[in-house]
């Protein structure tokens, strides 16, 4: 069968892959040798992998940052960034239609935020424009009276305290601010002010909100009118982390919603979960859903039943004593403590209810009972389980990153610096390691949720499948295990050694290799693993291509291994 | 009467104007012990279902009044689909469209064309709203019935 070659290949690249990282193959020959797998990856390759890459050099951090945003499809707009642009597009129809800004910020509200529609609208028909947002020309009532009767009050009042919309329809200034505030209060419909005349339908604006209102009033109003901005805006939106007060402008046609907030947040810009590369939209929905129907369910299972050792049924334990009998027709006998069959028990193991074995081996810490279970659930429950505990786990081991990674720019970047007499500008690849752990957790996280509804009967796609999750995962433990348990040696040190420099090449290099490996499982996981297809469809010569993927990675890490090594040496 | 003693003067006027010139089929006066709580009686509009009714109300001035809208109640049973089994009504202009610069009498007024005009694509009650639409005029004798029957003797 064709997934045989397949598997035997990806065997073959796995014995080239334990020696990658010590390696001294020519990064080169990577983009060379590959055809058409890097026809369309060459343009990162350039920036990441190629002789730019250099995790010594500050230029080359700069450049990277430059050919990352080049095409970016999205900009991250600060509060600052809101007001300007907010800003910018008042004035731009203001001065286009010849109308005061606030005239221009009610027009745009109503069109929300769209300068071109505004400017359609108008054009075409300024009078119905007007009369529905309520910009009057001139007044509707004029008093030439010294004094006027506040219609909400009933006071009679000299007219310096009288305040009128475009309309003329008096009222005190002071029953002005409480009706303004009394609306502001209410929400956003403040936006949409109107004289309080309930016949009149003049706007009343900014300004006046302004020249009437307290100033936590107009505050208020000033933070509608920005959340407006984004809200009703269809190119914007906020990030949807908590907190979180940046948003996103994007810009269409992408065809990648990926969106990284400057608050370190990622999330897609379609449907605003989190980021979930290489997983579409619809499945993630699906996902979540299944998550919140079935986690409960799930969460129960994992705390109170243990599976039978020989069937794997989950079983629950209703009765006190140790000796469990599964129910036919396996009827299998067997100890609950230590899931041994019952027959090694009694006598041998020290009487009736005691487990020897278990207290032993809890004793001596090697019973793992968690991780004897984690093993166990593969088998036992049901496949959803074992493709959600590990969506689980690295989801939390993404926020166990985050918080390290927050601990290492807070504290010990400082500590390091220290210690080795470096600036922190020249300890960035620590920084990058664990950035990078974080995206690859993600990464390996909606890899579960693919990995769940890729279907059973594509075997090759499976199989396939499985092998590339699993490497990611090891090399991505190798990254882990480097940015983690090899620092703390570091941390501890008396001064600068020869190690730390060393240390810095491998987890630079390590950085780099795993990102390279993760893009391209990506591509491939979100190309629906269409290399497997061509190959089932025809003959051999496309496997090379299949396994090209990996072979790729592996020459590509030995290729980073020795760029980072040769400019160390540079460097130095 | 130590609540009435801050009373704002907007509802000194407004009472002064009710009591002194009354909308015609609308009286509103005052309690005693609450300036703020007024008892109404809205007579049924001619050609009305509700005609020869006599409707009593209560009405109330919240705290925040005039920015917030008066709280107004049928004490006397009524069959109007706008009208429930509470007394409550549903009128715009007592809840989103309410304007500071109504009054009591706007809404009063307001309370009086809801009787000559059911709505019964914007029901309260939806019982008496769906009768209202299917059989027009065996509702319209319901809600006559119900006038002699309860509105009458006040």
């Amino acid at each position: 069968m064709d997934s045989e070659d397949d598997m035997m290949d990806a065997n073959d690249v796995e014995s080239v892959d334990d020696d990658f990282y010590s390696g001294e193959m020519d990064a080169d020959c990577y983009s060379d040798d590959y055809g058409d797998y890097d026809d369309d990856v060459d343009e990162d390759d350039d920036d990441d992998s190629g002789p730019d890459y250099d995790f010594m050099a500050e230029a080359a951090d700069d450049s990277d940052v430059v050919a990352a945003r080049s095409q970016l499809s999205y900009t991250v707009l600060k509060e600052e960034d809101i007001r300007q642009r907010q800003e910018d597009d008042i004035t731009k129809v203001s001065t286009v239609l010849s109308i005061p800004r606030e005239a221009a910020c009610i027009l745009l509200r109503r069109y929300n935020w769209s300068v071109s529609k505004v400017h359609d609208e108008w054009f075409a028909d300024e009078e119905a424009v007007r009369k529905s947002v309520g910009l009057l020309d001139g007044p509707v009532v004029r008093f030439s009276d010294a004094e006027l009767v506040c219609g909400i009050c009933f006071d009679t009042l000299p007219r310096d305290r009288i305040a009128s919309a475009a309309c003329g329809h008096p009222f005190c200034k002071q029953c002005w601010s409480g009706y303004i505030s009394t609306t502001i209060n209410d929400g956003p419909g403040c936006l949409t002010l109107k004289c309080p005349d309930p016949s009149c339908q003049a706007a009343v604006g900014q300004d006046m909100v302004n020249a009437l209102t307290s100033s936590e009033d107009r505050e208020k109003y000033a933070r509608y009118l920005r959340r407006s901005y984004i809200e009703d805006n269809r190119k914007t939106k906020w990030c949807p982390a908590p907190g979180c007060e940046y948003a996103v402008d994007f810009v269409a046609g992408g065809g990648n919603f990926d969106v990284a907030c400057l608050c370190s947040y990622s999330f897609c810009w379609n449907c605003t979960e989190e980021a979930h590369r290489p997983v579409d939209c619809g499945t993630v929905e699906k996902w979540i859903l299944k998550n919140s129907a079935e986690s409960e369910n799930m969460n129960w299972i994992l705390a109170n039943s243990k599976p039978c050792p020989k069937c794997k049924r989950p079983i629950e334990k209703n009765q006190g004593c140790m000796h469990m009998t599964c129910t036919p027709p396996c009827k299998f006998e067997f100890c609950w403590l230590c899931l041994g069959a019952w027959s090694d028990h009694g006598e041998r193991t020290g009487g009736f209810y005691a487990c020897n074995r278990y207290e032993a081996a809890k004793q001596e810490g090697v019973y793992d009972e968690a991780e004897r279970r984690r093993e166990m659930a593969k088998n036992s429950l049901e496949k959803y389980t074992h493709y959600y505990e590990r969506w689980a786990s690295n989801q939390s081991s993404r926020q166990k990153a985050l918080s390290d990674l927050h601990q290492m720019q807070t504290v010990h970047l400082e500590k390091l610096s220290d210690i080795h007499c470096t600036p922190e500008s020249q300890l960035k690849f620590i920084t990058e390691a664990w950035l990078q752990i974080v995206e690859c957790r993600r990464v390996l996280k909606w890899t579960y949720a693919y990995g769940y509804y890729l279907p059973e009967h594509e075997q090759a796609k499976r199989q396939f499948f499985e092998y590339l999750q699993g490497e990611a995962e090891s090399g991505l433990e190798r990254l882990h295990q480097c940015a983690e348990k090899e620092l703390q040696q570091f941390l501890t040190a008396e001064g600068p050694s020869k190690e730390f420099d060393d240390f810095r090449t491998k987890l630079a290099g390590l950085t780099s290799v795993t990102k390279n490996y993760f893009e391209n499982l990506v591509r491939a996981l979100e190309n629906g693993l269409a290399d497997v297809d061509s190959h089932a469809a025809c003959s051999k010569g496309t496997s090379a291509k299949v396994t090209g993927i990996c072979k790729a990675r592996a020459t590509k890490g030995k290729g980073n291994g020795k760029s980072g090594g040769s400019s160390r040496n540079g460097d130095d | 009467m130590a609540n009435n003693t801050n009373l704002p003067r907007r509802i000194i006027k407004e009472t002064q104007r009710l009591l002194s010139e009354p909308a015609p089929g609308i009286s509103a006066s005052p309690s005693e012990d609450n300036m703020r709580y007024f008892n109404v009686m809205i007579l049924g509009p001619t050609q009305s279902p509700y005609e020869g009714g006599v409707f009593k109300l209560e009405l109330f001035l919240p705290e925040e009044y005039p920015m917030a809208a008066p709280k107004v109640r049928f004490l006397t049973k009524i069959y109007h689909p706008n009208i429930d089994k509470l007394g409550r009504i549903c009128l715009d202009i007592l809840k989103d469209k309410w304007s500071p610069a109504l009054q009591i009498r706007t809404v009063l007024l307001s309370i009086q064309a809801l009787l000559s005009a059911p709505n019964p694509d914007d029901p309260l009650s939806e019982n008496i709203a769906k009768h209202w639409k299917t059989n027009e005029a065996e509702a319209v004798e319901t809600a006559k019935e119900w006038t002699r029957l309860y509105a009458s003797g006040a």
